[in-house]
């Protein structure tokens, strides 16, 4: 078994792009020296929607081995636990993003809250402070999501820091990938000019790109002193946050930027182009009067899909068609509410609101999966072998009011929809002779 | 012992009498009256067309369902709900497979005082400069203009009440309005709903007024403001009283000093003016109920009650509505004890009054899918809850809270018709408002441009 799981393990790496797919590999594969014996669930007779190539699957069979999804319609099923779908539908887990839990138990109880630090700046790490065990997790897992973006609200500086992805196991080791992006949030200002932080961030991307050239060349010469055995001081190592404008300019970290007028968000694209950023725009409320150059620059757009009405100057257009129209156009979107963390499990209801108002229901469900994983570089987001096995059976279809998490897997491992306002109302709704207190 | 001062105060009551009688007759002013209407509605019916819609699913507001059934319209008015109806010069609508239900009602707005866009020159929903604001009227900061009401009638709404903010013990009156376009105020306010009185408990007073060093710091210093200010208005109550039954006995004597505060809290004593209360919490809702009582008012409809369901019994005993949220929840420590059957279970409770607000210019789009979410997470959960039964919390039990369910709130016959027609099912997340009816006038079409309408705004921005 473990020559298999590793031989699997092995091709995943060969095809994963990017580091952090392959920590949360070697992570699983720790835990899977823990496990006494490996454990395979097959999904049977369900209708899956994989996101993925295989597009939707009827009457299908998926198997999951550990952490992994290991097949999909195998010839022979060998599971130690077999759960008939009936049915229902399966999809990936849901993934949030750009928000807060984890980081916030209460909004208004400032010792509650971890996503932002006066002195936060890029190198900020809030993975630090993430809380597995905040009520807000339990309940959110109510709307089938199983992983989540967390963003900082940052500081003074010009950049608010770097995001995490974690799954909603609940368990301490729920850390994904730490910093995984930075963050930066753009355009109108109470005091003083929106051009000031364009021009900064402009700056900062220039400074160091003559630092890195200077110091390449001294590199080379040094190399070449070095061949002919002479001694001399070797280059200056990059600080701490000149690290992370490289890994911004070498395209290794996507850059999320916060912004919404047109204006501010084609500058944005003019930076990408300018630097071969790996840009990913945020909130982008004018997304919609730009659509093909935004489609054509191939920036991806995280939005809300129910902000319609014209909150402020920088965001006079919004419709709650936006989302379609952008997907239409062919930019990739991810759908992320905004503002508050406690009521994320509605992620699934705006996409339906999405769906309501022309957007296509694949597509809807892309926005809250496959795309997220893009962005983000995880492995999951779709139903595929290799995959991590975060998926949802659900009582009907994933939007729609009516329809509940039936059954949902965090990496293989299946998690209970139970939170704390389900103990709540059973202790009210139980008949006591006794005060409530004594019902527990 | 006891007959005492009852026999001493016929004494005195016949003496006076007696005096007045005695006396010659006493030259009166001009008898001082507070005009309790000065911004008058001006709101005028669009115009209406009779109409019969046909075979649809019928909800009526008031816990009936009738499948295959006909409305019909006429005048503003509803005339019929019922199989097989047939009316001469009409329009006819086919509603096979769509759905009809009450016009859409907010208890809980603050469209047009905190309007889009949100900037600071119209950020005018809560005069945070002391504790007790009585005097201030939601109306008198309304931007009609407000984008936020074309979206909400895009949802259904027909009827909605703007209050005041939540920063002051009393935060001013609020105000009723009809969700048409107009250029002002008076053009939208519902013709002859009683005015709203704003409180609010909790976290929101003390925090502010407490940061600045000022009573309210604590909740304790809450319902000492609370009650100050009822032990005045009693006292201001009393003197106008007096004075009208003086001057009726033909006595010239001096008004009460006009206080516009306490006029507003002398409305809620007089039975006039309703509360609407800010509170979220078991035991100041209780507080609050026996608040009213010492002062002997009804303590009216609490607004986000997160904890109603830990005293169902006690809301609606004491014949309180609560107006809530489907799940809103942890922005404060106040609202941290959500839970999603909150709704179910104060409805459950016999004469209960279970309303689902907004308090959101983004979910009144949608209050329909809010109140489907209840229902669905608490027939998850033990309740046997249908369309029927949840459309009361945002049709008729709201216009009860407001005091206008004897005009609209319900499809019945007499009612004004306030009608919107769904797509299907409302309470699906796919389901939309394609048609939106007040008083019988078309106000809304989702399938024709003549009848959405925009704010003056919105309009050549580029």
């Amino acid at each position: 078994m473990k020559f298999k799981q590793l031989t699997k393990l092995a091709q995943l790496t060969k095809v994963a792009p990017f580091n952090k797919v392959t920590l949360t590999i070697i992570l699983s594969l720790t835990c899977l020296t823990h496990a006494v014996q490996a454990k395979t669930i097959a999904i049977t007779n369900a209708t899956v929607y994989t996101v993925a190539s295989q597009g939707i699957l009827s009457q299908a069979t998926v198997i999951i081995e550990n952490d992994i999804i290991t097949a999909i319609n195998p010839e022979q099923v060998n599971a130690d636990e077999t759960i008939d779908a009936n049915g229902r539908i399966l999809t990936p887990g849901l993934i949030g993003s750009m928000n807060a839990l984890g980081l916030v138990e209460v909004a208004a109880v400032a010792k509650t809250l971890d996503g932002g630090d006066k002195k936060a700046d890029i190198t900020f790490d809030a993975s630090l402070a993430f809380n597995p065990k905040s009520t807000l997790i339990a309940y959110s897992r109510k709307g089938g999501i199983t992983s989540n973006i967390i963003a900082p609200s940052g500081g003074e500086d010009l950049f608010a820091g770097q995001t995490f992805a974690a799954n909603l196991s609940g368990d301490f080791s729920s850390i994904i990938a730490k910093q995984n992006a930075v963050l930066v949030y753009l355009g109108a200002k109470s005091k003083g000019s929106r051009a000031q932080r364009l021009q900064a961030l402009d700056h900062s991307f220039a400074d160091l790109q003559k630092k890195l050239d200077k110091k390449a060349s001294k590199e080379a010469k040094q190399a070449a002193k070095q061949a002919a055995n002479k001694d001399d001081q070797p280059a200056k190592e990059l600080k701490r946050d000149e690290k992370v404008i490289k890994a911004l300019l070498s395209g290794e970290k996507p850059l999320l930027a916060y912004a919404d007028r047109a204006t501010d968000l084609l500058a944005l694209l003019a930076l990408k182009q300018k630097y071969s950023l790996d840009l990913v725009l945020v909130s982008a409320s004018d997304a919609v009067l730009i659509a093909d150059e935004i489609a054509a620059a191939d920036v991806p757009v995280i939005m809300s899909a129910i902000d319609n009405l014209p909150s402020s100057f920088d965001s006079l257009h919004g419709d709650l068609s936006n989302m379609s129209v952008l997907v239409n156009a062919g930019v990739k979107v991810i759908l992320a509410p905004k503002g508050d963390s406690h009521n994320l499990n509605q992620l699934r209801f705006d996409a339906g609101i999405a769906v309501a108002n022309g957007l296509a229901k694949t597509e809807a469900l892309s926005a809250l999966t496959a795309n997220v994983a893009d962005v983000f570089k995880l492995n999951s987001g779709r139903i595929a072998v290799g995959k991590n096995a975060d998926l949802v059976l659900w009582s009907a279809d994933p939007f729609e009011l009516s329809t509940k998490v039936d059954v949902m897997w965090i990496s293989g491992k299946q998690v209970s929809t139970q939170s704390r306002q389900d103990a709540l109302r059973n202790r009210y709704m139980a008949q006591n002779d006794m005060p409530k207190a004594y019902s527990k | 012992m006891q007959t005492i001062p009852v026999k001493l105060g016929l004494i005195v009551a016949a003496m006076s009498l007696s005096l007045t009688a005695c006396l010659p007759f006493e030259k009166q002013d001009a008898k001082v009256s507070i005009n309790k209407n000065p911004f008058p509605s001006t709101y005028k019916t669009l115009p209406q067309q009779n109409t019969l819609f046909t075979n649809a699913t019928v909800l009526t507001g008031t816990g009936q369902r009738f499948d295959n059934a006909d409305v019909l319209m006429v005048d503003g008015k509803i005339t019929q709900v019922g199989v097989g109806i047939v009316a001469k010069d009409v329009l006819t609508i086919n509603a096979q497979g769509k759905w009809l239900t009450p016009g859409i009602i907010d208890v809980h707005s603050h469209l047009g005082v905190y309007p889009s866009p949100s900037v600071e020159s119209h950020a005018d929903g809560n005069e945070m400069t002391a504790p007790n604001t009585a005097e201030v009227w939601a109306e008198h900061s309304v931007w009609p203009q407000d984008p936020g009401f074309q979206a909400a009638r895009a949802g259904g709404i027909t009827s909605l009440q703007i209050l005041p903010g939540s920063a002051n013990l009393f935060g001013g009156r609020g105000v009723t309005l009809r969700n048409v376009p107009s250029e002002t105020m008076q053009g939208m306010k519902f013709t002859d709903a009683p005015y709203g009185l704003k409180m609010a408990c909790g976290e929101n007073p003390k925090r502010i007024y407490g940061s600045r060093k000022q009573q309210p710091s604590t909740r304790m210093g809450n319902v000492a403001g609370y009650r100050a200010a009822w032990a005045a208005a009693t006292e201001y109550k009393r003197a106008w009283d007096k004075y009208n039954s003086d001057y009726a006995a033909g006595k010239n004597s001096q008004p009460p000093t006009r206080d516009l505060e306490l006029d507003t809290l002398m409305g809620v004593l007089d039975g006039e003016i309703l509360v609407h209360n800010h509170c979220y919490k078991a035991e100041e809702m209780t507080v609050m109920i026996d608040l009213g009582k010492e002062f002997n008012y009804n303590s009216g409809t609490f607004h986000h009650g997160i904890e109603a369901y830990k005293i169902a019994d006690k809301l609606a005993k004491n014949a309180n509505c609560v107006a809530m949220w489907p799940d809103w929840w942890g922005f404060k420590m106040e609202a941290y004890d959500m839970v999603e059957e909150n709704v179910a279970i104060v409805d459950a409770v016999k004469n209960s009054c279970a309303i689902v607000h907004s308090d959101s210019d983004i979910t009144i789009q949608r209050l329909n899918q809010e109140a489907a979410k209840v229902m669905y997470r608490a027939n998850e959960n033990g309740f046997a809850l249908k369309p029927e039964d949840a459309i009361k919390w945002i049709t008729f039990n709201a216009a009860k809270s407001l005091g206008i369910n004897d005009k609209t709130g319900s499809l019945s016959a007499g009612k004004n018709a306030d009608v919107v027609l769904w797509n299907g099912n409302p309470f699906s997340v796919y389901a939309q408002a394609e048609q939106v009816f007040i008083d019988g006038a078309k106000v809304y079409d989702r399938h024709d441009e003549r009848y959405q309408a925009k704010s003056d705004f919105l309009l050549g921005q580029e």
